[in-house]
Formats: C-alpha cells, sequence, structure tokens
C-alpha cells in the first residue's frame, strides 16, 4: 500500500526549493542567456503560420506578445505562470475549436540585445516551450517608447493565418505592455532585427492598419507596470487602436481577459455568461475582466479597420 | 498508442503500476501522466535498463522518460516529500524534475500537522492499526470532509496570508505540535514560487495532446468505499477519478495485476502463503505500513475488484518470471459481493467473513496469461518479467489502445497470442 520513503522536513524542503533556480518557465533566461533563443528569433524567418491540419480543421490564430523590458517589473514572470492556462481556458468554454497559439516578446530595438522574440503557433504545450526560451531583457530605454512597431510589423508581413486565409476570420493579437510605440518602423531595424531590406521608413499608424485587416488588435496596460493608468500612454494607444485598448487592474486575471475577449470577438458568449463561465471554473479574475472588458460588451466588436485613413479615433464598428 | 490509458491495480497495491507506466512512456511519445488518487505515500518502483531506480510517490513514473506529471484535484499533494523526491530525480540525471511538473490549483495538501495527527491515530489502535503509511494522506481527506472551507490546498501556498490562517486553524483543530507555522509557509511559498499551478481548465487541454496516462495509486482492493473496511486507504483507488478527469473523453482501462497476490501492511489476504519465494527488490516491511505479505493469484478477490470498478479493457501481469503455479479459483463462501458505496459497516462485515473465507485452488497452471484471462474474462494484453520496460512482452490479442500501431490492424482472427518483444 505504499510507503513513505521520501523525507517530509519542512526545514530541508524550503531550502532545497529555494536552492531550486528561478522559475522553470523562463529557464532559459535564467541560465544565464544573453541572446535571443534561435527558437524564437526573427531574423531571417519568413513566415511564421497557423495552418488547418485533419486534427484541427477549424484553426483560430491568437498571438500573445509581451513587454520584457525592465519597465514592466515583474509582469513578465506573472504572465508566464498564467499564460499556459490559455488554451485549456479558449477550449473549455468552447470559445474557439482549435486554438493555435504564438508567444512573444517586445524590447526596445533602440538599445536591447533581444529586440524581438517570436514564437510558432501551436496546437498544444510547444507553446509552453516558446515561453520557456523567451529571454528577460530587462533593460529598455527610458524614453517611454519600445518596439511594439517593430513587432507589429513582424506580425503584419511575417505571418500568415489559415482562419483568415480561408475563412476570412480575423485572427486575434494581443499586446501587453505599458509603453508606447515609436512612430516609425524603422527601415534600419527592420534589416537588423527581420532581416527584410526596405526602401524606406513605414509610418507606424500604416502598419497598424495593414495589421488590423489581419488581426483584431487589443493592448493590454497591466497593474504592476511603471507606467500603469498612465493617462498619455492609454491615449496614445487610443488613438491607434481605439477601445481595443484595456486596462487590467489584476494580473492574474491575464489569461481569463484574452480568453473571454476572444469569446465575445466569436460571438460564443456575451459579456455576463463569460463571466458566468470564469465563476463556473472557479476563477477570482471575473470583477477585473468584467471591469476591463465592460466597454467591449456591445455584441460586435471594434476594430481599428480604418486606421491611417483619416478621422479622429480611426475607429470604426464592423 | 494513441488513446488515453487508466492503470489502476486491481489487488492491493504493488502489482506493478510504476513498471507498467514506464514501458507505456518508453514506448511513444506520451503527454503526460496523470496522478488522480492518493498522495506522497505511494511507493511505484521503475528500474531503468540501465540500473538506475527510483521509487515514485508524488512524480509520475514516466519522469525517468522525460514524460511530465500532473498532479490533479484529487490528489493530496505533499510540497515537502516533493523536494527529497525531486532530488533524488536530479541524482538519477533528471536536469529540472520541478520543470515536469504542474499542480492543481485545487488538489490537498498535506501538511506536517496532518502526518502528526495521523500518525497518533495510528498508534492509539496499538494492535488494531490499519496500515497507514504515516503520511497523513488519510487525515487530510478527513479534515477535508470535516472542513472543506479550512483544508489547505496547493493554491493556498500561493496566499501566505490565507496559508497561515488555514494552518492556525488546522493546527488548533487537531491539536498537535510540529513546525511553527510561519516555518511551513515559508516552505510551502517556496513551493508555489518554484512549480507551476495550475486550475482545472489545463487538464481539458491537457487532454486534447493526446494521449495522457492515467498512473493510479494503491488498488481497488483498498478503495476507501469498496475495500475491505477498515483496512483501506481514504481514497478512489477505482477508475472513477480518472473518468472524471477525462469527461467523456475515451480511454483504454488498464488493470494491473501480479502473478500471485501481495499486501503490504494488515487486513485479509485470504490466500496468504508465507512459502511462496518470490524475491522483492523494493517492497520491505514498512516503519509504518508494517510488513509485506504474499499469497497466491486470488482470482475471486480480483473478480470482486473488477466488479467494484465497473470493469477494465485489458489486464497487465507482472512477475511472470515468479516461481507460482497456482491459482485460487473460488472461495467455500462464494463470490464476494458488491455493496452499495460507502455503506462500511457493510465493508467491515464483509471484512469478517473473509476471515474464514477458504480457498479452493488450482494447482500447476504455467500459462498465467492465459489462465488469467480466463479466471477473470478480460484479456491480458501485457505481460512482464521483470521491473525493467525491456522484460514486456506484449500480447497483440489485446484491445485497440494497446495495440501496436505498426503491426496487426484488427483482432487476431485464430485468437492465437502472438508474442512481440518490446
Amino acid at each position: 500500500m505504499g510507503s513513505g520513503i521520501w523525507s517530509t522536513d519542512v526545514y530541508s524542503a524550503a531550502a532545497s526549493y529555494r536552492a531550486a533556480k528561478g522559475t522553470s518557465a523562463f529557464a532559459y533566461s535564467d541560465g544565464g542567456a544573453r541572446t535571443v533563443h534561435p527558437d524564437l528569433d526573427p531574423l531571417g524567418v519568413t513566415i511564421r503560420e497557423s495552418r488547418d491540419s485533419a486534427e484541427h480543421p477549424n484553426t483560430l490564430a491568437v498571438a500573445v506578445l509581451f513587454d520584457v523590458t525592465g519597465s514592466m517589473g515583474g509582469v513578465p514572470r506573472t504572465l508566464q505562470t498564467k499564460l499556459p492556462d490559455l488554451l485549456g481556458l479558449l477550449l473549455r468554454k468552447g470559445y474557439a475549436t482549435d486554438p493555435q497559439i504564438l508567444f512573444g516578446a517586445i524590447g526596445d530595438a533602440t538599445c536591447d540585445r533581444a529586440p524581438l522574440q517570436v514564437g510558432q503557433f501551436e496546437s498544444d504545450n510547444r507553446m509552453d516551450e516558446h515561453l520557456g526560451k523567451i529571454l528577460l531583457e530587462g533593460g529598455g530605454g527610458g524614453q517611454r517608447t519600445e518596439s511594439y512597431e517593430l513587432a507589429m510589423y513582424f506580425m503584419a508581413k511575417h505571418t500568415a493565418i489559415d482562419c483568415f486565409e480561408k475563412r476570412g476570420r480575423r485572427g486575434y493579437l494581443f499586446i501587453i505592455g505599458d509603453e508606447m510605440p515609436y512612430p516609425k518602423v524603422k527601415r534600419r531595424e527592420v534589416g537588423k532585427v527581420v532581416g527584410d531590406r526596405l526602401r524606406q521608413d513605414i509610418p507606424t499608424k500604416e502598419i497598424i492598419a495593414e495589421l488590423t485587416r489581419m488581426y483584431d488588435v487589443y493592448y493590454i496596460l497591466p497593474a504592476g507596470a511603471s507606467y500603469a493608468g498612465d493617462d498619455q500612454m492609454l491615449s496614445a494607444w487610443r488613438a491607434l487602436l481605439g477601445q481595443n485598448v484595456l486596462e487590467l487592474d489584476d494580473l492574474d486575471a491575464v489569461c481569463e481577459i484574452i480568453a473571454l475577449t476572444v469569446g465575445l470577438g466569436e460571438d460564443a458568449i456575451g459579456l455576463r455568461e463569460g463571466l458566468d463561465d470564469l465563476d463556473e471554473l472557479g476563477s477570482s479574475a471575473g470583477a477585473a475582466v468584467g471591469r476591463a472588458l465592460a466597454k467591449l460588451d456591445r455584441g460586435t466588436l471594434v476594430v481599428a479597420d480604418d486606421l491611417g485613413l483619416g478621422g479622429k479615433s480611426g475607429v470604426i464598428r464592423l | 498508442m494513441r488513446e488515453h490509458v487508466i492503470v489502476v491495480d486491481l489487488g492491493y497495491g504493488d502489482a506493478g503500476k510504476g513498471t507498467v507506466v514506464d514501458w507505456l512512456c518508453a514506448r511513444e511519445p506520451v503527454q503526460a501522466v496523470v496522478r488522480f488518487n492518493g498522495g506522497g505515500q505511494a511507493a511505484h518502483n521503475v528500474v531503468l535498463p540501465d540500473g538506475r531506480h527510483h521509487t515514485f510517490a508524488q512524480f509520475g513514473s514516466g519522469t525517468l522518460r522525460g514524460v511530465p506529471t500532473h498532479l490533479s484535484r484529487f490528489m493530496v499533494v505533499d510540497p515537502l516529500a516533493l523536494t527529497a523526491e525531486a532530488a533524488h530525480l536530479c541524482e538519477l540525471g533528471v536536469p529540472d524534475p520541478f520543470g515536469l511538473l504542474t499542480v492543481d490549483r485545487d488538489a490537498l495538501l498535506a501538511t506536517p500537522y496532518h502526518v502528526a495527527a495521523g500518525r497518533a491515530r495510528e498508534l492509539a489502535r496499538a494492535a488494531d492499526r490499519h496500515g497507514s503509511c504515516g503520511m497523513g494522506v488519510g487525515e487530510t481527506m478527513a479534515y477535508a470532509l470535516a472542513h472543506p472551507e479550512l483544508a489547505p490546498t496547493a493554491g493556498d501556498c500561493e496566499s501566505p496570508a490565507r496559508l497561515a490562517r488555514k494552518l492556525h486553524a488546522l493546527r488548533e483543530t487537531l491539536e498537535v505540535t510540529g513546525p511553527p507555522v510561519d516555518d511551513c509557509v515559508a516552505a510551502y511559498r517556496a513551493f508555489a514560487e518554484r512549480v507551476i499551478l495550475v486550475d482545472s481548465s489545463f487538464t481539458t487541454a491537457l487532454l486534447r495532446r493526446r494521449p495522457v496516462v492515467f498512473e493510479g495509486a494503491q488498488g481497488v482492493l483498498l478503495d476507501e468505499w469498496h475495500g475491505f473496511h477498515p483496512y483501506t486507504t481514504w481514497s478512489t483507488t477505482t477508475f472513477a477519478n480518472a473518468l472524471t478527469l477525462l469527461d467523456g473523453a475515451g480511454a483504454v482501462r488498464l488493470g494491473v495485476l501480479r502473478t500471485h497476490t501481495p499486501r503490504h501492511g494488515p487486513g485479509p489476504l485470504v490466500t496468504e502463503d508465507p512459502a511462496i519465494e518470490v524475491t522483492e527488490a523494493h517492497n520491505g516491511t514498512g516503519p509504518w505500513q508494517g510488513p509485506f505479505r504474499v499469497g497466491h493469484f486470488d482470482a475471486v478477490a480480483h473478480r470482486y475488484a473488477l466488479a467494484v470498478a465497473g470493469g477494465a479493457d485489458a489486464l497487465a501481469l507482472t512477475h511472470l518470471d515468479a516461481p507460482v503455479s497456482r491459482m485460487c479459483v473460488s472461495y467455500d463462501l462464494g463470490e464476494l459481493p458488491v455493496g452499495t458505496a460507502g455503506d462500511l459497516d457493510r465493508q467491515a462485515r464483509l471484512t469478517d467473513r473473509l476471515r474464514t473465507a477458504r480457498p479452493r485452488y488450482a494447482d500447476g497452471v504455467d500459462d498465467w496469461p492465459a489462465a488469467v484471462t480466463e479466471a477473470l474474462g478480460i484479456p491480458v494484453c501485457l505481460g512482464s518479467s521483470g521491473p525493467a520496460a525491456a522484460d514486456k512482452v506484449l500480447f497483440t490479442r489485446a484491445g485497440p489502445g494497446l495495440r501496436p500501431g505498426n503491426r496487426s490492424t484488427g483482432p487476431n482472427p485464430g485468437g492465437v497470442i502472438t508474442h512481440e518483444r518490446v
């Protein structure tokens, strides 16, 4: 009937957990790595793709890119412990049939060693492995700007998703961060980080207009980051993405907010229903998610489809 | 193997679940091993071809193959024992055991206070000991039933204040001493920072990434409701918890048995015969649960186990190399009737009747897989004649889930058992 052969000494256990270095999640970063993991390096990548297969005939692309610079504080680590739950949340309640998730990280191309890290769209736990390979930069330039525009350039130019190509349904891109993008995608940085030869810089607004044809793009400003609640930051993003700018005051609820946003976008649920789902799952995130998503509960979603074509907010309703 | 497999012991434990899980994980990529009952008191021995050996308690028996373990909400988790087990796994060359582990936040926490209370209770029973392992698992379950709101869970380790409150209440209610609450909180907090805690939705996602192996602990004859009361464990040892986690997804129910019937600690063992000579490399007398006992293969008890477990799809039979040739085919008092779950008085009466049961034997058994298939009416699909995966033989008559994918594509028409060396 078994036995108790392993010691249960509380003091040696505490010492042992302390000695076990870091979290397994950011094993690559915690292992002393100082450069982008080859699996996540965007340089020379032709395309990251989300494709249908026999096993997953009805894929939906969901990309989550988060800022890993110093201003984010402990946020990336918390995200790491929460994000592996995302797939389960999407599936469990039927918000998406065959979600494929891509994780990536955003730094600052003006000064960082890892300005952009992008995994692959996966339907299984390989996405967790990508998460583990993300280098936590912890630097950043301190100008209240990071290279979000470079990440959006990559997503616009170097991803292909079947949900859009075959079914005309946008994928979802969530950017989690606390600073502003630079106003232009710089030719020189694109060459260095992605390997594309551009003839000239591209205004960030233009790249967002291109990106939002393929993705519903959301910006999430979480609590715990340096510029949480910062009005300048929020209005800058609202000018770019309209109402798809979400403030999240409980970082633990990050998976729930993403899952419910997808659920709302896919017309799988209404907000009330989604919050009930969270209750049912025993999640305590309902209140925070409800506050963050209240303005999205319109039956249809608001997207920044028309950006760069004039108009004050650049927001139209589908 | 494309299907999920649930591995459950149809005896009193110690039949070889660990070695069967190791074999399943050695064959083809397995997404994860999910534990669905018991806790740190499990002891599943796995030996690799190079002789490395580990007694798995909370980590799944696929760990040496690099297969992740998920401790489901039905587990009683002991973070303290977990570090000792992880340390040994490191010594065996597993680079980051904790990196292979996920724990459901709803899993109950076994603490030093439960251990102290459980041991005191068992000592007070003096000669009437139940065979506890001294790990506080039963005490943890009992406390959670009596105080559902106050029972600490793995998820509480993330909230030091809440955990401290629960631990103070626990210590007071159980009237035990043990380490100061603050010291425990520090250790559990370190646990929560090191191990990935997940919500129940994790299991759903995991099951989509098939195949998953569900590794049971103890044995069906020790089941909390259907075992021979009071010599049982505080745990549902049947397929039930795994089926709940599967939530309708299909799985092969694999029962594990030995060519003889062992029992660790006190309680009924109708066919007990100390003269049976089997070598027991990893099972000795436990300081808490008592001596390791052996009996002849007890088809009556195993048929009862199958009945209370709702049947099985296939059987794995270990210890084919043991020098045994006698099988108990019936009792003088007939088959054991299955009662309503939870009627422990009735189970205690059943235990009393077993004291006077006389086994009837068939002698000269040499083809054990055939004999067990015949006696239990379930095909033996896997044979084992040693501790390592290489000592396993697959009988291709087995159900679809365990048939080698690159070989036969349909049931063996002649019914002839063929052997495949794995």
